[in-house]
């Protein structure tokens, strides 16, 4: 098989580029992992995380802490201008507490004395963490104005066993998986971005040797037949897909080996055939479009950023403009994404809950069908155009 | 010399297309991307009235009142429906609202999933509960108190009063902006690659033609760098404007050091470019490869395609926050835009400077004194 050997090996010249990409996403999936939160299932509350600078101690701060620590994750910063101001850009911590000494006479006095805050404007952290404090002060008023000979630390720990009872929260379904273990979805959406890079870059390679005209007028008299060549490119094609999606879906379920018993796994796999399927046909259409080997890489690069940005597979959907968004839904990257997230939310595999997937899946199916036509069209033009020459 | 050297290098850089595309076009394109899609992100964390539906099971008028003043005003904590319990659960199923309030001989809530609004609203329901309590607790104690309660009870103090710690905005989409125009820099790369395929007889016809000139090599070198450098710079300053005017990145207002910054990002890309064409003999596509996967992975963790990024390297591996020149120069920006004094921004270039001198160095001891027989 001449011509199937002829795609490998030109495959195998461009490994070196591929697998960086493979290394990227390898790399983006790991750093993804080790920054997602604990399992979880059922209720709990938020924790934002916050840093007290604290200057002065006594056992009504200490108990404030102590309530705290049950919506807040108290983080060590530095006391300097700018290691706060670092801190609250980049959302190290979303709240920073200043008490200032003398805070606990002042308030034991009946006085009301005052905490300083540096936020992030109007973020919901600020607001969380303000009411929990505001609460835990203005129990403490409560038993100091009611009680004023009640001494601080029993004071103090009537308060914490006020506020230790929780509202009783119950969960509407309680099969719904959050924290790492939701994190499937990710590793899939990233594997979009390398899949449809390598994909273009390859059958593209592949399709500029072929779409010489030397090259082509070469093949057409040589013994073998039009259709043995064309098939033979194709099943190279198909096995370079394949082994691409082998290697981009394990790395994805190997990342996510916590949640592969889910039933949700076998439809991320689907899911992710169907991207396999339509990133190709872009491959095609792309690789008859583009004239040298300079630009295949810049439209690669410029294709593939420029959808998995608008189509959520960096920032995720919720996080986009609508009318980005609408813009995204004319590629089909935004569609594997939306199913991706669609799986995510399946707990009951009833029918209504599937349809909207199968929906979506559809749609990618229609984009896969749309490329390879485009592709085709312009293979065809191309290809007249050469024989009227 | 260094004109003729200089023009007719200039000429046909600018006939590169490829190089523009990579080192002009890509960028302004990713950074049009950019503003499409990190729109939202500044809204992410901001706090909006949270959706809840309130299901009155017995009748609590006290309660009812507190959330129907909460409902309401300028900035209100809840935005409020009452309905029964099934169509409730159907809001809430379809994610319109975050929690259901259950208002029962004790209140109580549903919710679907964790996250702030829901966290919120528990931090609201505990609160009225908890005041309870404490009313209840105190009374037992000291029945003679009630007075004083009350007193507490109609006027709930504030303790808590924001202390602003900057005047420009905490726009985390910056350090996007920033981490591009880093990324930018090092694109000039290419230049470097393409200099020394230019100038080593062993890399390209070219540079054997180059070679057998009666000019002294590293003249020739240095001349013919110096056309690439001003198209980088210039490059940079276009890309630089577009940002500032078209997308309205903000800069902050020190228009001469973000020229300085600029000016030794593109050295570095420069010379991080000529050392890798230097220190490979494979061919320019893998040259270009890696340099491409460099920079990339240097964007990454410098938080270009995913902000938080940044701040967990530079907490938990700071060391490579410091070896990583898009980081070093992304920051220099940010330390422009949001420091008042120089310390971090100094560092950053010195750092940057010290990058490139290393680059710049190794490269001239590789490529020095080549001399072929025959290639």
């Amino acid at each position: 098989m001449p011509v199937f050997n002829l795609c490998l090996k030109i495959l195998k010249k461009n490994l070196p580029v591929m697998s960086i990409y493979f290394g990227v996403f390898i790399m983006v999936s790991f750093i993804m992992m080790s920054n997602a939160s604990g399992s979880q299932t059922g209720y709990s509350d938020v924790k934002t995380d916050i840093a007290i600078l604290a200057d002065e101690e006594s056992v009504l701060i200490d108990g404030l802490k102590t309530s705290l620590s049950d919506v807040a994750n108290f983080i060590e910063i530095g006391d300097e201008r700018s290691q706060i101001q670092d801190a609250l850009y980049f959302r190290r911590v979303g709240y920073v507490l200043r008490i200032p000494s003398g805070f606990t006479e002042e308030f034991l006095a009946g006085g009301t004395p005052t905490l300083s805050k540096t936020v992030v404007p109007g973020s919901n952290s600020s607001m969380y963490i303000d009411m929990n404090i505001e609460q835990y002060l203005n129990t403490a008023r409560l038993y100091a104005n009611a009680m004023p000979e009640m001494p601080l630390d029993e004071l103090t720990e009537a308060v914490l066993g006020n506020l230790s009872q929780d509202t009783k929260v119950s969960m509407l379904s309680s099969e719904r998986i959050y924290g790492e273990q939701g994190m499937m979805q990710y590793y899939f959406n990233y594997l979009a971005y390398t899949f449809m890079f390598v994909l273009i870059l390859g059958i593209s390679v592949i399709m500029l040797v072929f779409n010489d005209l030397s090259i082509k007028r070469r093949n057409a008299c040589s013994p073998i037949s039009a259709s043995k060549i064309n098939f033979q490119f194709y099943l190279a094609n198909m096995l370079f897909t394949f082994v691409s999606w082998i290697i981009l879906v394990s790395v994805s379920l190997a990342f996510g080996h916590k949640e592969l018993s889910s039933p949700n796994t076998w439809y991320f796999i689907f899911n992710s055939l169907l991207f396999a399927l339509t990133a190709s046909g872009i491959g095609f259409f792309i690789g008859n479009l583009v004239k040298g080997r300079e630009a295949i890489s810049a439209v690669a690069n410029s294709f593939t950023l420029g959808t998995c940005f608008i189509s959520g597979v960096f920032v995720p959907q919720v996080l986009l403009g609508e009318g980005v968004l609408r813009l995204a839904s004319f590629f089909p990257t935004y569609w594997y994404v939306k199913a991706n997230a669609q799986i995510a939310g399946i707990t009951n595999h009833s029918w209504s809950n599937l349809n909207g997937v199968g929906n979506t899946f559809l749609v990618q199916l229609g984009f896969a069908a749309a490329f390879f036509v485009l592709a085709m069209v312009v293979g065809k033009r191309k290809q007249m155009a050469v024989e009227e020459e | 010399m260094f004109r003729h050297i200089f023009i007719y290098r200039l000429k046909v850089l600018m006939k590169n297309k490829s190089m523009l595309f990579w080192t002009l076009i890509f960028p302004i394109a990713l950074a049009t991307f950019f503003k499409l899609s990190l729109g939202g992100l500044v809204e992410q964390g901001t706090f909006r009235a949270i959706n809840v539906v309130v299901v009155e099971q017995v009748r609590q008028d006290g309660f009812m009142d507190i959330m129907e003043s909460l409902s309401t005003g300028d900035e209100p904590l809840f935005n409020m429906t009452v309905l029964d319990m099934d169509a409730a659960e159907a809001r809430l199923e379809d994610e319109e609202v975050a929690a259901i309030i259950t208002v029962n001989e004790t209140i109580g809530m549903t919710v679907n999933q964790s996250g702030f609004g829901q966290s919120i609203v528990k931090s609201f329901l505990d609160q009225y509960n908890n005041t309870a309590d404490a009313v209840s607790t105190i009374l037992a104690i000291n029945p003679s108190a009630h007075e004083s309660i009350a007193n507490d009870l109609r006027s709930r103090v504030t303790y808590t009063m924001e202390e602003p710690i900057t005047d420009s905005k905490m726009d985390i989409t910056l350090n996007y902006f920033y981490a591009l125009i880093a990324m930018a820099s090092l694109y000039g790369g290419f230049f470097g690659v393409e200099e020394v395929n230019n100038i080593q007889a062993n890399l390209s016809v070219h540079a054997a033609r180059v070679n057998v000139a009666p000019v002294h090599k590293l003249k020739a070198f240095l001349y013919s760098t110096s056309a690439s450098f001003l198209i980088q710079y210039s490059e940079m300053l276009v890309f630089l404007a577009y940002l500032r005017y078209i997308l309205n990145v903000d800069f902050g207002d020190r228009f001469g050091l973000i020229l300085v910054t600029t000016f030794v990002g593109s050295l570095v890309g420069l010379s991080l470019g000529a050392f890798v064409s230097a220190l490979l003999k494979s061919n320019e596509d893998v040259k270009t490869g890696i340099l491409i996967g460099m920079t990339m992975t240097g964007a990454f963790l410098a938080g270009m395609m995913f902000g938080d990024m940044k701040y967990i390297v530079q907490t938990k591996f700071p060391i490579v926050a410091i070896l990583n020149p898009v980081n070093l120069l992304s920051d220099a920006y940010y330390s422009l835009y949001f420091y008042d004094d120089y310390v971090r921004y100094s560092q950053n270039i010195v750092i940057l400077l010290i990058f490139s001198f290393v680059f710049c160095a190794a490269t001239y001891m590789i490529i020095r004194r080549r001399k072929y027989a025959s290639l």
